[in-house]
């Protein structure tokens, strides 16, 4: 019987946005990242394929993280010691994206710094994170953003309480900003409008709607990313945004994979279940709209890129 | 070109010379007449409308002028320019705001017209003529009375307290047989059925005024109108705080104090005593040529309030309406007497206490449709009650369906820093110009300000947004060029009075805190009757009339409520401001059993829906917390007025009037 | 067309009888529209009307329930396409792969039944086994139940399915797989026993035509293989059954079976089998580190969304906090934690976060329901066991519910009770102004 396959077609798409500025745009990245452009729920090619595959970034820190689990030390070795090879080391394992999370122990300078041997380093686009205190913040990031001029940062993390200085200073250096809000719709629209009303271009705003890993709370991030995207698809300017979520970094702060021992024994082997946590968290938030997933481990880096080759053709 | 222009005003009159082009508020100024320009000579308030009574002028804009306005001459004096010689008439402040449209006074009350106090009360007077007894007819009196009241008046049924047959005897026979019944038809419209509330000497005259009282018992305010049961006249209307203020501000507070030892107990004696002063007020307010009118000739009280506030006067505990699944004790209460009650009324008097639906909408709320009228309504209605718990109404004569939420008391002045209820001192207006952010206030009484009450809340809310101070997320702009945004204990403020000039002498500011409050409690109404709405699939534009009930202070202006997404955004003819609801559904069933039988079935034919059950509410909550709305789609005059007001300040520099004087 | 509660409201009676268990009918009306009641509640509703309602509240894909001895798996009745619309209902059933020539056959299923994990206070399990009739059937099936009372996906052509069904009567398994071959003896093998039937065809118009045959052959209960190759694939043929059946295409109103177990990446084909509306998933082996995080994600995907997003309660650490650090106290209402935690972390003053269960209420709101009292915290500091983390016992609460103070000296003796401020905003400068 032939069969009439009910399609979506929306009146809105997601906004392309593109990552990090080659010479000719007036910055030094031999690759730049384009995401974003859907115009259909996420790998629906019965109704359109997505014109841009997702990013997978590695998160590094500037300098050697003290809470990590001992399975992502091990598996990074001497490498968190050196930023710039750590993140030369990522891009050769897939990365598409760096993200640096600079710390509170930072100094300006060093900040600046760890930026430019990071960007000396690898041909990725960069995005650069503040140690998430307001004030800190704002220390660090803006003369990161002057330092960088041009390169089509992502500077983050903007959330309701502290996002003029970051995006003044990223509007004004030709940067782009990743808008955190804590796992809510109107929460994420509500601060997309507040950047935008700064006279921010729409098409350098990344939506971080945040997540849970899985058993904490990625329902919440899942369902509120599937409603962002339909709301970017029915035409909602304030929603289109691309989105970036952190599956590394909040699947590696769970019990289940941070801890070895003293776990109970139907979680089974330690290093292969934290690693399907993180692969898991990150596959999730993929199939529920995510343009944009930050990764730690190099083995999930490596699952994840084949899934989403795998997810890409139809 | 110079051109002459005369200004007439409180019967005077003055003339300037002025070029081409000079705006009339410039030339006003230049000619020593005073025109309000709340908004900064932006055309944004409307304040400033003159009327052209003749020469030539060109309109720049007419916003907030109607076809008939322009018609009569009017025109707004920061946006029109002379062209040519021109004469003008300066109208009263008083006049314009009547005038505009974005300002709803209050409804009064009048005696429903068809009162009838034969037809429509329960409670009467009636003569009765008894024939004396006798060695023949050694009938007791109580059955005397009983025949003579079947016969005279078709009394089948008469029953009384053994109080009402203690005095039987003595006043039959200092009546001499001839006497006053007052009477209680427990059956209306059947009046075979009565109670004997009273039986006085002597035939009265039956027009004499007979007396009543309805009564709203508010969480912070219980408000009392003592009405003659035979024109209909309310001849006193008293309020007072709720003396149980003193053992919490919220219901839930009250609930758990009650559930103290002896704390029923108490503060069901506070309210007693609340409205046995307010009785006494209110009976002193009564100009009596013989003897002074006192609260024990009150025959018949009417009560409405909320579920929890019904349940602590009588004494009813009332835990129950705090905890899932929110269950009251009793929502159709039976007859009661003012002895049992506790009234310093008439002892026998009728006290009848309205029906609620559920916990959080209770008897105030079915006395309110009532008043409102939601419930006689073809078209769908929705009827709000600004109040801390919000409570929202909609339906039509079909169908009824509410909710209530938790808005909080920022709307009533507390939990604001300054807040404080709407009476003499309080702020009730505030406009804020664009470019220099000097606001103008109104003071209720004229004097000194004391604070700011709800409507002037809206007010200062909406206009700190609308000229850039807030942000559409409620964050002060600290870097706004006006030393009133200043960095205060909680955040960003903004001073709307400094302290030379308030009564206090303390600054008057909003803070970051008090902005959060407000936008909660706006946030908690417009998403109740949003989610209501979408509950049963009625669009909010298919809405007819809103009704909007709650004490802001004399008016609301509705466009303001409109830009800080507390009112839905629709034609501001379609808002109906009609003050305290509940009282005057009281006052509706107190005079008329058809009324009071209307109440009763609001009350059952309304469908609850419990906000907590599900998320929605939350949902459209945080959209709603927001100015003035997540989706600002959903405010297209809001949207508009923003471009308007950036628009403007893009532009041109319109000439600097600083306009911080007192608008009253 | 789903009806609003209004448009039910029309046609039921209006006489507020109250005798469906609701108050109005309006409120009846309603609870229908959100298909929570039945409509046979009411006893006074139309034939007429009856009939107009059951068109709008048939279940799009029929629930096939699979029985092994006393449990059952069940999938199906699903009304949504993205979960956050209403709820996903019936979790897909996780299978173990197994041979019936496997000699280790009774160890391993041994093993896989008798998993358990603990996820939140939820014992999880394995849901049965699917069986390759790779040797004899129904000697492996008596194995299997000499160990497992779980359901079964017997997996075979219809000669050893059939021998199979002989070991398991009084059981509904799960046959595999019908397809253009075999429909016919599998049908009847199905409507014998009864079975539910597994159906299988390359594309989904072969496959609409063969449950149309199957169901002719008065089989009811079938589930769907789509047979995709890649993850793109397979998401678009389940995306595209679910629409369908959700717009009463009956044809394939059927739950779907999913097996992870021969793609690239199981954990990754699996998860997504689970997001993307399988209702029955066939792995590989038996794996805690794999089926531990597949048993969570299931949880999480079907939780009702519609409850209040809730945060687990316990004791958080915010910047490393010492023994010395203040304690703070708030409600698992998630907004409410984010807030508190935010402006915590955000200010880099070390604290303590005792989160409550409150229900997933935030704490005014909680306070007011008697979800957040004194006895609720002094409890919560007590299972937390928080005085064996601190040295100095200070408690701080929201300002909000200052007058739990007093009852809460009472509870917790030994504590030092603080009122904090009523919004989260002021922490910060709370803290470093009067906690020092």
């Amino acid at each position: 019987m032939p069969l009439e396959i009910p399609k979506d077609k929306w009146p809105g798409s997601v906004r392309t946005v593109t990552l990090g500025a080659a010479a000719a745009e007036g910055g030094t990245r031999t690759k730049t990242v384009t995401i974003g452009g859907q115009t259909a729920m996420p790998y629906l090619h019965f109704e359109a394929s997505p014109p841009h595959p997702p990013a997978v970034a590695v998160e590094i820190k500037s300098r050697p993280p003290e809470d990590w689990s001992p399975l992502l030390l091990e598996a990074w070795g001497e490498l968190v010691n050196d930023p710039a090879a750590w993140a030369k080391k990522a891009e050769e394992i897939g990365a598409d994206l760096i993200v640096l999370a600079l710390t509170l122990a930072d100094r300006p300078e060093e900040a600046v710094n760890v930026v430019q041997s990071v960007l000396r380093a690898t041909g990725v686009p960069l995005i650069v994170w503040g140690p998430g205190q307001a004030e800190k913040d704002n220390e660090l990031l803006v003369p990161v953003a002057e330092a960088a001029k041009g390169e089509r940062l992502v500077l983050g993390i903007c959330e309701d309480k502290n996002y003029r200085t970051i995006v003044a200073a990223a509007m004004a250096n030709g940067h782009l900003v990743q808008a955190r809000t804590p796992m809510d719709v109107n929460l994420s629209k509500q601060l997309n409008i507040l950047i935008s009303d700064m006279g921010m271009p729409k098409d350098r705003i990344i939506m971080d709607p945040t997540t849970g890993a899985l058993g904490y709370g990625i329902e919440y991030g899942y369902s509120v990313m599937e409603r962002l995207r339909l709301a970017a698809l029915q035409g909602d300017a304030m929603t289109q945004s691309p989105m970036i979520v952190t599956p590394g970094f909040e699947a590696w702060k769970t019990k289940e994979a941070k801890v070895g021992s003293g776990v109970p024994e139907a979680w089974g082997d330690w290093k292969e279940r934290s690693v399907n946590w993180e692969t898991i968290t990150a596959i999730t938030l993929l199939e529920s709209g995510a343009d944009i997933v930050v990764l730690r481990y190099p083995e999930s880096v490596a699952r994840v890129k084949q899934a989403i080759q795998e997810l890409m053709t139809a | 070109m110079q051109h002459s222009v005369t200004f007439t005003y409180d019967d005077r009159q003055a003339q300037v010379t002025v070029p081409t082009n000079t705006l009339l508020s410039e030339a006003a100024r230049l000619a020593g007449v005073e025109i309000g320009q709340p908004c900064g000579g932006q055309g944004r308030c409307g304040r400033c409308a003159i009327q052209v009574t003749g020469g030539n002028v060109r309109r720049r804009s007419t916003l907030r002028l109607s076809t008939a306005d322009l018609e009569q001459g009017y025109a707004l004096a920061c946006q029109t320019v002379i062209e040519g010689d021109a004469t003008i008439y300066v109208p009263p402040q008083e006049k314009i705001e009547r005038r505009l449209t974005t300002d709803r006074v209050v409804a009064e009350v009048s005696v429903p017209a068809d009162y009838d106090y034969l037809l429509c009360q329960t409670v009467r007077r009636l003569f009765v003529s008894l024939p004396p007894p006798s060695m023949d007819d050694q009938t007791d009196d109580w059955s005397r009375l009983q025949t003579a009241l079947r016969l005279q008046h078709s009394i089948e049924r008469l029953t009384c307290s053994l109080g009402v047959l203690r005095k039987i005897g003595p006043v039959l026979r200092q009546g001499e047989w001839q006497v006053t019944a007052v009477v209680e038809y427990t059956q209306p419209p059947d009046r075979s059925a009565a109670r004997l509330i009273d039986l006085l000497p002597g035939r009265l005259d039956e027009y004499a005024p007979l007396w009543g009282c309805a009564v709203d018992i508010g969480t912070t305010t219980v408000t009392l109108w003592l009405v003659d049961l035979v024109t209909g006249m309310v001849h006193a209307q008293v309020a007072e705080y709720n003396g149980q203020i003193a053992r919490g501000e919220d219901v839930i507070s009250r609930i758990i104090y009650a559930s103290r030892p002896g704390g029923g107990e108490e503060l069901q004696q506070r309210v007693l005593e609340t409205i046995n002063g307010l009785l006494e007020r209110a009976c002193k307010r009564v100009k009596s040529p013989d003897a002074p009118l006192t609260p024990q000739q009150i025959v018949k009280v009417t009560i409405a309030g909320n579920s929890t506030m019904m349940h602590l006067l009588l004494g009813i505990p009332a835990s129950s309406i705090r905890l899932s699944p929110f269950i009251t004790v009793v929502n159709h209460l039976p007859p009661l007497t003012g002895r049992e009650v506790g009234l310093a009324v008439h002892p026998e008097a009728l006290v009848d206490c309205l029906p609620g639906v559920a916990s959080y909408v209770g008897a105030d709320i079915t006395a309110g449709v009532l008043s409102s009228g939601l419930d006689n309504a073809e078209n769908v209605m929705l009827f709000l009650d600004v109040g801390t718990n919000g409570e929202t109404v909609l339906g039509n004569r079909d169908w009824l369906v509410t909710c209530a939420c938790s808005a909080g008391p920022a709307f009533e002045g507390a939990g604001v820093v300054h807040g404080m209820r709407a009476t003499s001192g309080a702020i009730e207006e505030v406009w804020i110009n664009s470019e220099t952010l000097e606001p103008t206030y109104r003071v209720i009484g004229g004097g000194k300000p004391k604070g700011l009450c709800g409507s002037g809340l809206i007010s200062l809310l909406s206009e700190a947004f609308l000229t850039g101070i807030l942000d559409k997320g409620g964050n002060f702009n600290l870097a706004a060029p006006t030393p009133r945004v200043r960095e205060g204990a909680h955040g960003g403020e903004y001073v709307v009075a400094w302290g030379d000039e308030t009564a206090t002498g303390e600054d008057i500011v909003l803070t970051r805190v008090d902005v959060d409050n407000l936008l909660r409690a706006k946030a908690a109404i417009y998403a109740g009757f949003t989610v209501l709405a979408e509950n049963v699939g009625i669009p909010l534009e298919s809405v007819e009339r809103v009704l909007v009930g709650g004490s802001f202070g004399k008016y609301i202006n509705v466009e303001k409520a409109i830009q800080i997404g507390l009112l839905p955004d629709m034609e501001w003819s379609r808002f109906e401001f009609l003050g305290n609801t509940s009282v005057k559904g009281a006052y509706y069933a107190l005079l008329d059993w058809r009324k009071r039988e209307r109440i009763t079935h609001i009350a059952r034919r309304m469908t609850y829906i419990e906000l907590s059950a599900d998320n929605t509410f939350y949902e459209a909550f945080t959209s709603a917390l927001f100015l003035p709305h997540t989706d600002l789609n959903k405010f297209p005059s809001v949207a508009e007025a923003l471009s308007r007001t950036h628009k403007k300040s893009e532009e041109e520099a319109p000439y600097a009037t600083r306009a911080d004087t007192n608008l009253s | 067309m789903a009806l609003t509660g209004i448009q039910i409201y029309k046609l039921l009676p209006q006489t507020n009888c109250k005798e469906c268990g609701f108050p109005t009918c309006l409120a009846f009306a309603m609870k229908l529209a959100a298909k929570q009641v039945e409509l046979s509640a009411c006893p006074y509703v139309s034939e007429e009307s009856k009939k107009q309602l059951a068109e709008s509240s048939a279940p799009p894909i029929r629930l096939v329930t699979l029985k092994g001895v006393d449990v059952e798996a069940k999938a199906g009745n699903e009304i949504c396409l993205y979960r956050h619309e209403k709820t996903f209902y019936h979790k897909p059933g996780l299978f173990i792969r197994v041979r019936a020539s496997d000699p280790d056959l009774a160890k391993k299923v041994a093993a896989a039944d008798a998993y358990k994990v603990n996820y939140v206070g939820i014992e999880l399990t394995i849901d049965g086994f699917a069986v390759v009739a790779d040797s004899d059937l129904a000697t492996a099936i008596q194995t299997i139940r000499s160990i497992s009372k779980r359901p079964l996906i017997l997996i075979g052509d219809p000669a050893a399915l059939q021998a199979g069904l002989a070991a398991c009567r009084g059981e509904t398994p799960l046959l595999y797989a019908a397809d253009a071959s075999n429909a016919d003896p599998m049908a009847e093998l199905a409507k014998s026993h009864p079975a539910a039937l597994a159906v299988k065809a390359e594309s989904l118009e072969a496959l609409a035509d063969l449950t149309q045959r199957i169901q002719a052959k008065g089989v009811q209960d079938m589930v769907l293989d789509l047979d995709g190759n890649t993850l793109g694939e397979w998401l678009v043929r389940s995306t595209q059954v679910r629409r369908l059946a959700l717009k009463n295409f009956r044809p394939l109103g059927y739950p779907v079976l999913a097996f992870p177990c021969d793609a690239k990446d199981e954990a990754i084909a699996a998860a997504q089998a689970i997001a993307k509306y399988a209702g029955f998933i066939v792995l590989n082996e038996f794996k805690p580190e794999l089926l531990y995080p597949l048993l969570v994600l299931r949880e999480n995907i079907y939780t009702d969304p519609q409850k209040p997003i809730q945060v687990q309660p316990g004791l958080y650490e915010i910047n490393q906090p010492k023994p010395d650090s203040p304690v703070l106290v708030t409600t698992n209402f998630s907004i409410t934690y984010f807030s508190v935690a935010n402006e915590v972390e955000g200010s880099g003053l070390p604290a303590w976060l005792v989160v409550t269960d409150a229900e997933g209420m935030s704490v005014l709101t909680a306070w007011a329901a008697g979800k957040f009292d004194a006895e609720r915290i002094a409890k919560a500091v007590k299972t937390f066991n928080v005085a064996s983390k601190v040295t100095r016992k200070r408690l701080v609460i929201p300002g909000h519910v200052a007058v739990l103070s007093g009852e809460l000296e009472a509870e917790l003796p030994d504590w030092e009770i603080r009122v904090g401020p009523r919004e989260a905003v002021d922490l910060p400068a709370f803290m470093k102004q009067a906690l020092n």
